[in-house]
This record gives structure tokens, C-alpha cells and sequence, in this order.
């Protein structure tokens, strides 16, 4: 007979020394130790991953906003005195640089940020330039380890770097600038591929149909977009997205293309299952199982789809292709971000706070990505093409 | 080239007026047309003698396709052929390459690749052969071959040194190439011709002593496979289910019948009934899309559903010409064709209800006549194809074998 333990009274963080004012709270803060301080920049363990997105949606609250920023200044001196003195170069500052685009997917930022390094590297062996990219893209992914994207597209890179066609030419000047080149053509990609995927998904909206989007998703707005442009007649209704608030910003752009849109509470969606023929979202990370890690609430929906029998699409660019298998919903690096409830919160009552959640593959009907239209068992598939 | 094109007018008609049943006919007949466009087809010396070819051939298959879009075998082979010419192309060239002792025909190489690409090192082309004919992936995103940064040097040294008479070895390079097409093309033709031996050379693994299959409708590969399995002195039953409005069941149950099969016939609607008393059920299949999913006679769709609900295991034979490498979309409405009211309703009776002439100018009595249904992927427990069983999940791989992603769109592109 088996039966849950209470462990969450054990497991409850001490969190006296840590709460600064009783009445109201946005954010929980679990202890941590001086170690973990030097190694995540970040000591409010939020994801930054989550900072970004919010701050492109332009969602955010003042005193929030002053905690992000002392946490990106702090950041900053932390990764610079980590790297070599003699440098003058920091790669998370260019990366940083490229991040704020709010146009630019994080890992292609990541991407040309490691091109620079190259470029201003002034390492004269191939061995001493994989150190060095080593290195920076080490220090990038320490940056935020809850991003996937950001690891996935370092992990490509640097296999591509470490693998042997790259070194087939014996002089080192030019096996540089074709690492160079092939790194900047990388950078392109990311909108290449959202082009792509818009053009293979066309054929799945038929006119009449309507579209249920979760999260903000800057691949699926693309989609709709081209679909808009195609004079095809469909609508779209958006949750909520709490607590991001990414239904408000996405009806807003949906409305500016003149597309028929109607808001959804998070809660609303299995209510309004029945009028809707199928299911878009994008992915923050696709893993070796075929699922994929998206917004809080991806998972929900795609039961109650998978239930009601309607298919579920992902649009997902190639690079997001991480290996990892998450077992479970926990199985992954927690990712959190602070949720306003706009009333103070008595101190006692636990918050979750996570920012994603997993959907495992037998929820996805077909995945769309500049590879091609894929079926989820594609995925392990092509990852083990890749790292074979 | 005009009797060719009289040929494939011809054939043209008779797609669009559904003359050719099936999708073995179809398919055979389509690559036997290919191989003589092909045949006929007078290619320029010089490079990119492949690129010739397969415009003739996508023209050919565009005017096809259009005739009859429905009937998925003939974009299949189309699709077939052109992934051969690309195949044949690419081991040609590598070929030749790879065997510089051979002085003539490297020469030849050199003038014809300095044409159209970079000389391509050796080791760039191995690349290329990697890359080139595999569907995009995330290798290919970063392995892409070089074009302007090439190097290349070990050209220069192999190719300067023979200055022979070039002319008669690009004649022989092209009569090669069309020689190696032609050649694997009429390997597809005795593919498609053998599929069901190798398919019925199966069943034995899959029908057990004193099992009970179910069926509907008519499909030659299923005849074959059950009369295997009787061969090897496996004792089992059938049920026919008779499959309206063609009933095409009666036939299959009058040729097993003929070859010592004990067989009962159902009616489509008794399907749910007798299915908890099967073991198996084993159908044919008109097209295997690349999600795993099938197109196939209507009436199957409710088999399968049957099927699985009593936990039934559900095989689709198929043959590889069958597989195609589209993915699905709107499948009832845009893979499907309506056929003919009278196979339904006598028109004699009916005719005053199927009058357009009354009042508003429609009917009261609309009569729908599907001919496929649309079987997704999560009911199909096995396809058995001519290179073995396999789940309907793997069934991209065999895509990626069979076809390039190059060619799953033929349309041709407008000329300005």
C-alpha cells in the first residue's frame, strides 16, 4: 500500500532570516550558500531567462524592476572578474548587448556572442581557440542556468566547433575564418527559420478554424501572421497567461492584423475546448523525448486537447533541440519568476512560483520546425544524428 | 521527343477520367512512363546533365499530379525517380572523384565540376555526399558544404596532366548516367511488380495455428499474404466484412474460398459486433502518409476504431510505393474523392428526389459516396511493408530513404 508522505512539512525551507517584510511578499527566497552566490549571479534564484521575456512584454512592477537591476549589475561584476584579467572582451556583456532585442531568440544571441569571441580571440592554434570558446560559453550558460535555448544553442555551437570537418584544413587562419563565417550565418538563422516554419504551418490553418494559443510566442505570432497575409479566415483565442500577462500583449498584436481574437481565462480553456479545431504554441526547449518545456500551463492544455481529441502544434526553431529527458514535472532546473497577486499575501501561505512546466510527447501531435514538419518521435532521432 | 509527349498525354486522360484502378497499376505504369521520358530525353553535354533530367521529369510529373491528385502512387513515383537521378548524379561523381588514378575520367570531372561548383576536395565531397541526399538536419545546419570558401588544390594536380579528347568522355558520362538511371528505375518497376511476394513471405511470422483475421473489402496483397500463411499449413479463419457499396468483400471471399480458406462473411455494420472474437485484423492500404497515418478504403476507419476499442491488434499492408511523404492537413476533404451516387441508389427509383430542376435548384436528397477514409496513426499497431514490419512512428525514416526533401513540393516554379 502506498501512500504520499507529508515530506512538504520537512521539506519547507526555513524562512525566517529570509522574509524581509511580513505583510506583503513577491518573490520566494530559499537560503543559499556563499558558493552558490560566486556561481549564479543570481541570488534570488529567478530565472533571468523569464526576466527577459517579461521585460520585451513590457509586464513589469517597480520594485521588481529595481531587484532585476541590482541582480544584472551584480551579475556583471561577478562575470567579469571570473574571466582573464588581460581580456577586455566580455562575452556576457556582448551577450547582453544582443539580448535586449527583443526581435532576437536567446540562443542566437548566445550565438554571435561566441562569434565575437572568436574574432577578437588571440588564441593562434585551434586548440587554444576551443579552450577559449570553452570557456566563454561555460561562462554563458552558468549565466542562466535555466534557460534552455541559451544551452542547447551553446551545445550546438561548440559541437560544431569540436567536430572534425571543421579541422579538416591544416591552416589555422582559414579553418578560423571559416568557423567565423559559419557563425555568423548561424546568427542569421533565427529569422530564416521562423520564415520557414510560418510557410510549413500555412497548410495546417484552414479557413474557418479556430486556433488556441498559449504564451507569447514570437515563431507562432509569426505564423499568424502569415496566415493573416494570406487573407485565410480563422480566429484565435489567447489565455490569459498569467501572470505574465502574454494573452494581453498577443491580442494586441493579433488585433493590429485585424485577426478575430477573443481572451481566455487560464481556467476557461477546457470550458471553450469544443469550438476549438487545434492547439499553437511555441517551445522554450525541446527535449530528447520529443516533449517540450514551455510557459506554465502548456501541459494543462494539451491534456484537456488530448482528451477532447484535438491536435496539439509546436513551432519550434531547430537550435531549441536540448538533450535532456525530464522523468517529471520536477525533473527539470527550476526556473521561477515572482507572481503579483495585487493583495499582500499573509507570510505562511507557500506560493509556486515555477515559470514552466514539461508536456510530454504523447500530448504532441506534430512539431513545426526548419527541419521540416516533424512527429514527436522525430526529435531523439535527430538529436542522436547530431551528437553520434 | 513528340511521341513521348503523346504518351503522356495519353496517360494524362486516362488518370483524369480514372480509367486505371489501384494503386499497383498506377504506380508501375507511372515509372514505366518516367523511364521512357527519360530514355528519350536528349541531354547537352557539359555540367549539370542530372539538372536536365529532372526538369523533364518534374514537368512530366507536375502534369501527372495534376491530373488525378487523389491517387497518391503517382507523386510517389515521381518523387522516387527523382530521388534515383539525384542518387545515381551523386554516386557518379563521387565515383569518379574518389578513383583519380583514373586519369580520363578525372579530367573529365575537372572540366565538368570547375563548370558548376568549386573543385570540391575529396573531403568536401564526402561531406557533400553526407549531407546533399539526407532530409535537412540539425548536421546539415552546421556541416553546409563550402562554396566560396573551397579549397582547391588537389585538383590542379590530377586534372592538368591529361589533356586528352574531352568530347567522348563526356558522351560516355552521360550515356552512364542515363544507363545508371534507367537501370534502378527498372529496379523500382520489379520493386512495385514483386511487392506482394515479399510482403506475403511475412505472413507466417504474424498469423498463428487457429487464429481468426478480419478483413474488409478486396485487396490483392492481402490475398497473397493469407494464402501464404495457408501454404505453410497454418489452419485459421476469416471474416470478410463485405465492404458497401462495392462490396468487393464477396470477391475476396469467393478467392479464398477457391484456395481452402474457411470464411465467413459480415456486413460492414456487424464489424463492432464480431470483433471481440477476432485475434487480428489485417487490411491493405491505398496510401501511408509520412505521420503513420493511413488512406484507405471507406469503412476502415470504423474498423480500426473497433479495432482498438477491444484492444485488436490492427496491420496495414503496404507496399513502399505506397508511402508518400506529405503529412496530412485536411485529409477527409482534400484526400479523398466522391464517387458516383448510382453505386448507392438505383437511379430509376430515385430520380424525382435527385431532380436539380425543382424550385430552388437543389435537391432535397444529397447522396455521398466517399471512397477513402483517413485511419490516424494511434490505430495502427504495425505496418508490414515489403523491407519489413515496422510502427507507424518510424515511418519517417523510410522517407528520408526513399525520397529527397528537395522534391516533396512539385510544382513548377512560374518562369518569368
Amino acid at each position: 500500500m502506498w501512500w504520499r508522505s507529508a515530506s512538504f512539512i520537512l521539506d519547507k525551507p526555513d524562512k525566517d532570516d529570509a522574509v524581509s517584510s511580513p505583510e506583503s511578499r513577491l518573490i520566494t527566497s530559499p537560503p543559499l550558500s556563499m558558493a552558490d552566490t560566486l556561481q549564479n549571479p543570481n541570488p534570488n534564484n529567478i530565472s533571468a531567462y523569464y526576466q527577459t521575456r517579461a521585460a520585451h512584454h513590457g509586464v513589469v512592477t517597480s520594485d521588481w524592476l529595481a531587484q532585476a537591476q541590482a541582480a544584472a549589475e551584480k551579475e556583471e561584476v561577478t562575470s567579469e572578474s571570473s574571466l582573464d584579467s588581460g581580456k577586455a572582451f566580455s562575452v556576457i556583456d556582448e551577450f547582453n548587448n544582443w539580448r535586449k532585442q527583443p526581435d532576437l531568440a536567446e540562443a542566437v544571441a548566445a550565438i554571435r556572442a561566441l562569434a565575437k569571441v572568436i574574432s577578437s580571440s588571440e588564441a593562434t592554434t585551434m586548440m587554444e581557440l576551443e579552450i577559449e570558446l570553452k570557456t566563454a560559453s561555460d561562462s554563458l550558460k552558468a549565466w542562466d542556468t535555466t534557460s534552455i535555448s541559451l544551452t542547447a544553442g551553446c551545445d550546438l555551437f561548440m559541437r560544431y566547433v569540436t567536430r572534425t570537418s571543421a579541422l579538416e584544413y591544416e591552416d589555422f587562419n582559414s579553418a578560423k575564418s571559416r568557423l567565423l563565417e559559419r557563425a555568423e550565418k548561424f546568427g542569421e538563422i533565427s529569422y530564416k527559420a521562423r520564415r520557414i516554419i510560418a510557410m510549413l504551418s500555412q497548410d495546417f490553418i484552414v479557413d474557418g478554424c479556430t486556433i488556441l494559443v498559449h504564451g507569447f510566442s514570437r515563431v507562432v505570432l509569426e505564423v499568424l501572421k502569415a496566415a493573416a497575409e494570406s487573407r485565410k479566415l480563422f480566429r484565435v483565442f489567447c489565455t490569459e497567461g498569467r501572470p505574465d500577462r502574454t494573452g494581453l500583449r498577443l491580442s494586441n498584436e493579433l488585433a493590429k492584423l485585424d485577426v478575430p481574437v477573443k481572451l481566455l481565462l487560464d481556467s476557461a480553456v477546457a470550458y471553450s475546448m469544443d469550438e476549438i479545431d487545434m492547439v499553437f504554441v511555441g517551445a522554450d526547449g525541446v527535449v530528447e523525448s520529443g516533449g517540450i518545456i514551455n510557459m506554465m500551463g502548456t501541459y494543462q492544455i494539451a491534456l484537456v486537447a488530448k482528451s477532447m481529441n484535438k491536435p496539439v502544434y509546436v513551432a519550434a526553431e531547430s537550435y531549441k533541440f536540448a538533450r535532456l529527458y525530464p522523468l517529471d514535472q520536477k525533473d527539470m532546473v527550476p526556473a521561477l519568476r515572482p507572481i503579483d497577486f495585487g493583495v499582500p499575501i499573509p507570510s505562511k501561505v507557500e506560493v509556486e512560483t515555477s515559470a514552466r512546466d514539461y508536456t510530454p510527447p504523447q500530448y504532441l501531435t506534430l512539431l513545426f520546425t526548419d527541419l521540416g514538419v516533424l512527429t514527436p518521435s522525430v526529435v531523439s532521432d535527430e538529436l542522436i544524428q547530431l551528437y553520434l | 521527343m513528340p511521341d513521348v509527349q503523346a504518351q503522356v498525354n495519353d496517360f494524362v486522360v486516362k488518370l483524369q477520367k480514372r480509367k486505371i484502378e489501384g494503386s499497383k497499376a498506377t504506380a508501375k505504369l507511372t515509372a514505366e512512363l518516367l523511364r521512357s521520358v527519360i530514355s528519350q530525353q536528349r541531354i547537352p553535354h557539359g555540367s549539370n546533365q542530372a539538372g536536365v533530367i529532372i526538369e523533364a521529369v518534374r514537368g512530366v510529373g507536375e502534369q501527372l499530379i495534376r491530373a488525378n491528385p487523389v491517387e497518391l502512387a503517382v507523386g510517389n513515383i515521381v518523387r522516387r525517380v527523382l530521388h534515383i537521378i539525384r542518387e545515381e548524379d551523386l554516386s557518379l561523381t563521387t565515383a569518379t572523384i574518389g578513383g583519380l588514378s583514373v586519369s580520363a575520367a578525372s579530367d573529365d570531372e575537372d572540366e565538368l565540376e570547375r563548370g558548376d561548383h568549386p573543385a570540391l576536395s575529396a573531403a568536401a565531397v564526402a561531406a557533400a555526399s553526407r549531407s546533399t541526399l539526407r532530409p535537412p538536419s540539425l548536421q546539415t545546419l552546421l556541416e553546409d558544404v563550402p562554396h566560396s570558401a573551397a579549397v582547391p588544390h588537389t585538383y590542379s594536380s590530377g586534372g592538368d596532366s591529361e589533356g586528352k579528347s574531352k568530347s567522348t568522355d563526356k558522351n560516355s558520362r552521360t550515356r552512364k548516367l542515363k544507363h545508371n538511371i534507367i537501370e534502378t528505375v527498372n529496379e523500382l518497376i520489379q520493386d512495385i511488380n514483386t511487392c506482394h511476394e515479399q510482403i506475403a513471405e511475412q505472413a507466417v511470422e504474424h498469423i498463428h495455428q487457429n487464429e481468426v483475421i478480419l478483413t474488409l473489402g478486396s485487396s490483392t496483397t492481402v490475398i497473397e499474404f493469407l494464402c501464404a500463411a495457408k501454404e505453410k499449413k497454418r489452419s485459421f479463419r476469416v471474416f470478410v466484412a463485405e465492404g458497401a457499396p462495392r462490396y468487393q468483400g464477396h470477391i475476396l471471399a469467393k478467392e479464398l474460398v477457391a484456395r481452402g480458406l474457411q470464411t465467413t462473411i459480415i456486413t460492414d455494420s456487424a464489424v463492432f459486433a464480431m470483433i471481440s472474437r477476432v485475434n487480428m485484423v489485417i487490411v491493405g492500404a491505398h496510401a501511408v502518409m509520412a505521420n503513420g497515418s493511413v488512406i484507405a478504403p471507406v469503412g476502415l476507419n470504423m474498423v480500426a476504431l473497433a479495432a482498438q476499442r477491444h484492444a485488436v491488434p490492427f496491420v496495414v499492408l503496404a507496399g513502399i510505393h505506397k508511402l508518400c511523404p506529405l503529412y496530412p492537413h485536411n485529409p477527409e476533404v482534400l484526400l479523398n474523392e466522391l464517387k458516383s451516387p448510382s453505386e448507392l441508389l438505383d437511379f430509376g427509383e430515385f430520380s424525382d428526389c435527385m431532380d436539380f430542376g425543382t424550385g430552388s435548384g437543389s435537391p432535397l436528397l444529397h447522396v455521398v459516396n466517399p471512397a477513402f477514409d483517413y485511419v490516424p496513426p494511434k490505430l495502427v499497431s504495425l505496418f508490414i511493408t515489403d523491407t519489413g514490419g515496422h510502427n507507424p512512428s518510424y515511418m519517417y525514416r523510410l522517407i528520408a530513404d526513399y525520397y529527397s526533401a528537395d522534391d516533396l513540393v512539385i510544382q513548377r516554379r512560374p518562369s518569368s
